[in-house]
């Protein structure tokens, strides 16, 4: 079938208004924050399910690749049409349906952005939890889809743990509904489970039951300097085992620091070889417990402990935090951060293991690497800034991405804790999960036979 | 060309422009917002073919300067978007409007394409205007032309403190410099005529005029908005407190881009009570005017400024800004609600 007849059957779906062809609007929605590019030949920013369902069943009839995409914040090129075909820009379904908060739980289309949903909620006093540095402007779908975390995973987990049911066109253009309005069922294999981190590459998002859950009645933060990341990663093992759970547990170095003061001078965070900034939520009673807690482990290890004053001061500090991704690019004019090898987890306890085989890596390829992160869950960003009109540091770059990744993977870690696999990693797959990537392949094959939901991607 | 390249390469597209862009919330489309533009930028630098799409992608940004306050990365898209219209207009390819901005200009002197004599709204303060003085008072395009009136109050204000006017003022440049052409001719027009007078300072009433005299012309002026102007001089002004409450507009190019925030809202505060709208100061959303888009797209400027008035609170008299683009299309959104500028509040309240 030729290439005007695909269009004007996408047209007939959603409208001439809510499909482009035109080369400018292809070239933007050819890549998200990674360094995966892929151009598509349509885009199309459909209204509501029926849309999206006909519109994947024209594109498996004719056997067109199908990516969605939220707010392409990824890291990893998860919403990159690598092979082409329709894009599906899914930011326009943007409806809250249902607040029903006496359950707890609310019913979203998939486009809805993280922190608008949150601005709903908490005039009512609820939140929904997975906060990751981008909720300004990402979606809802686009976290399903990587099972995004942040800065508070430590305390109250990934976005899976917040997901009760789906609403998901399959790749022939069926919905289904995955698991339901009750707090926990166990009826048949979790499906919901299964789409939470697929990438979409098993269908398409546009709904979801998400559990909401009370905002903590009071917050502190604490700010503990330490000579080295070493000395703070040994700070972090020993308060997670002391009884206390932060609700943030996040570690910036010398170069993050710096980065931060650049980007808001007015925070004025203190010079030191690591910071770790720990938030305790809760009760008065329980935050006050906390935080003495905190810092009774920390002042062992740390040059300083000093707890954030009022309120102010501690929006402010996370505020920075979460800038510092794209404010590393403010160090140096020349320089531009590119997110690279910036996504690695380890076991808790390898945490200060991790962080010198980074400063070795830094020191062998001559490159500075920050690092910052949520450390409290063992995920370590790694930030690195190069000359982008420069092809040796390109090389260089990758290089040290490389052999991040394998370290990560040498402590029994993984290349990715919350950023996503999608073109990226994706040749990292086999060497993390072994011969369970089998397995994975073998269920793509069964829900996308004809393999086109968002291809090459994840290394199936 | 490398400056620009190293200024586009600056985005790394995490797309926190997404969440602030006024464009992009009311289009949708990925190229109507920042990271867009920087995209289609980029683009066009490495050959992406420059067709309607490009032009507006480019065209629909009203240059409020949110994305650079916000960008973490220190990227400045507003600037990238004004070098690539320019650009591109160096090769002849601009859309409709941005040429009869520029044809107006460079035949009127204005970007409205007025015939009529400029400084007629002098009227009868025509015989105040001096051959040499230390302050002119820069009446601006819209100033002259569409609020005559707001002009010669400004003026018979003004000049109890010894300010005079260009007596052959023409457009300060802005639009055309917005909108990718070249306002050199203009500039040196208005340059010269502030050397005869022997001012040491511009005053004007308008934001876009105020940004291009203080920061793009090609010797550095001093600069001073009314509002500022006035400002230093409330002790001199016999003003009764007015039983009103209004809110007041930031424009964009006079907050955010130059950091000009409290001396309007002294003015208001010496004669009436001051209800703030949502959004305000840096975080001051765009009436939807600038950058050529009142002109080029009016339609997408009419939504922009109903969203704008969306911040308006409750039970407010009137909506005051102090810019005449700002108010000519806030007016257009604002629905029952009058806007006027702060002058028209000063000249309800003086005894």
């Amino acid at each position: 079938m030729q290439k005007t007849d695909i269009l004007g059957k996408l047209q007939g779906i959603v409208g001439d208004r809510n499909v482009s062809t035109s080369s400018a609007e292809l070239y933007c929605y050819s890549c998200d924050a990674s360094q995966i590019r892929g151009m598509p030949d349509y885009v199309i920013r459909p209204e509501n399910t029926e849309q999206v369902s006909k519109v994947v069943k024209v594109a498996y009839d004719h056997e067109i690749p199908v990516t969605a995409r939220g707010a392409a914040t990824g890291l990893a090129g998860g919403a990159v049409p690598v092979e082409g075909g329709i894009v599906l820009d899914m930011s326009s379904m943007d409806k809250i349906e249902e607040l029903d908060l006496d359950n707890l739980q609310v019913v979203v289309e998939s486009g809805v952005v993280q922190a608008k949903l949150n601005a709903v909620l908490e005039p009512y006093g609820f939140f929904f939890p997975p906060d990751p540095g981008s909720s300004a402007m990402c979606t809802i779908g686009g976290l399903i889809g990587n099972n995004g975390s942040g800065m508070r995973s430590v305390k109250y987990g990934t976005t899976r743990s917040y997901v009760l049911g789906l609403e998901v066109v399959m790749a022939d253009g069926t919905i289904i509904n995955t698991g339901s309005k009750v707090m926990k069922s166990v009826s048949g294999y979790s499906l919901t489970d299964l789409y939470v981190g697929s990438e979409g590459t098993l269908g398409v998002i546009t709904k979801a039951i998400l559990k909401v859950i009370a905002l903590p009645k009071e917050r502190s933060v604490l700010l503990a300097s330490f000579e080295t990341p070493e000395l703070a990663g040994q700070a972090v093992v020993k308060t997670l085992a002391s009884g206390i759970v932060p609700s943030a547990c996040e570690i910036l170095d010398r170069n993050i620091i710096e980065a931060i003061n650049t980007y808001d001078p007015s925070i004025g965070i203190p010079e030191a070889g690591a910071i770790l900034l720990f938030e305790v939520d809760g009760t008065e009673n329980a935050v006050i417990e906390g935080i003495g807690m905190v810092s009774e482990v920390c002042r062992s290890l740390a040059t300083s402990v000093k707890t954030a004053s009022d309120k102010a001061e501690r929006d402010e500090i996370w505020a920075a935090r979460k800038m510092v991704g794209a404010a590393i690019s403010r160090l140096d004019p020349m320089r531009t951060r590119v997110y690279v090898g910036e996504d690695v987890g380890v076991p808790i306890k390898q945490i200060p293991a991790m962080l010198h085989k980074v400063r070795e890596i830094s020191k062998e390829f001559d490159l500075p690497i920050m690092t910052y992160g949520h450390i409290g869950d063992g995920n370590l960003h790694t930030g690195m800034c190069i000359d982008v009109m420069e092809d040796g540091d390109w090389e260089k770059l990758n290089k040290a991405a490389d052999k991040i990744h394998h370290e990560a993977l040498g402590l029994e870690g993984t290349v990715t804790a919350e950023h996503g696999v999608g073109g990226a990693r994706a040749d990292f797959m086999a060497l993390e999960v072994g011969n369970a990537l089998d397995l994975m392949v073998a269920i793509k094959k069964a829900l996308d036979p004809k393999g086109i939901m968002n291809p090459g991607k994840m290394g199936l | 060309m490398t400056e620009d390249m190293r200024s586009i390469l600056k985005c790394v597209r995490c797309g926190t422009c997404r969440s602030v862009c006024p464009v992009f919330d009311v289009l949708g489309w990925e190229s109507t917002g920042a990271r867009g533009r920087m995209m289609v930028a980029h683009g066009v630098s490495q050959g992406l073919e420059v067709d309607k799409d490009v032009l507006d992608s480019l065209n629909t940004c009203t240059t409020c300067g949110m994305c650079k306050e916000m960008c973490p990365s220190g990227a400045a898209p507003t600037k990238v978007v004004e070098n690539t219209r320019h650009q591109l207009v160096l090769q002849g390819k601009m859309t409709d409007a941005q040429k009869e901005l520029r044809g107006n200009a460079i035949e009127t002197g204005n970007p409205l394409g007025e015939s009529a004599e400029r400084m007629a709204w002098l009227g009868d303060s025509r015989k105040d205007v001096k051959d040499k003085a230390d302050y002119v008072y820069f009446s601006g395009c819209l100033g002259s032309y569409r609020y005559p009136d707001l002009a010669k109050r400004t003026f018979d204000i003004l000049k109890k403190f010894g300010v005079t006017v260009l007596k052959d003022e023409v457009c300060c440049g802005s639009p055309l410099l917005r909108t990718g052409s070249d306002p050199s001719e203009l500039m040196e027009k208005n340059l010269d005529q502030i050397k005869e007078i022997g001012a040491h300072t511009i005053i004007t009433g308008c934001a876009g005029c105020f940004s291009t005299l203080k920061n793009d012309y090609p010797e550095k002026l001093n600069v001073m908005h009314v509002s500022q102007f006035l400002a230093e001089r409330l002790d001199e002004m016999d003003l009764k407190k007015l039983d009103l409450k209004v809110a007041y507009h930031d424009p964009c190019h006079l907050g955010r881009c130059n950091g000009v925030f409290d001396e309007p809202r002294q003015l208001i505060t010496a004669v009436c009570e001051l209800d703030e709208m949502e959004n305000i100061r840096e975080k001051s959303k765009c009436c939807g005017a600038g950058g050529g888009v009142l002109k080029g797209y009016p339609e997408l400027a009419l939504e922009l400024s109903k969203k704008r008035a969306e911040d308006i609170p409750e039970g407010v008299d009137y909506l005051v800004t102090v810019c005449p683009l700002c108010r000519t299309n806030l007016q257009r959104g604002s629905g029952d609600i009058k806007v006027i500028d702060v002058l028209d509040l000063l000249e309800m309240a003086m005894v």
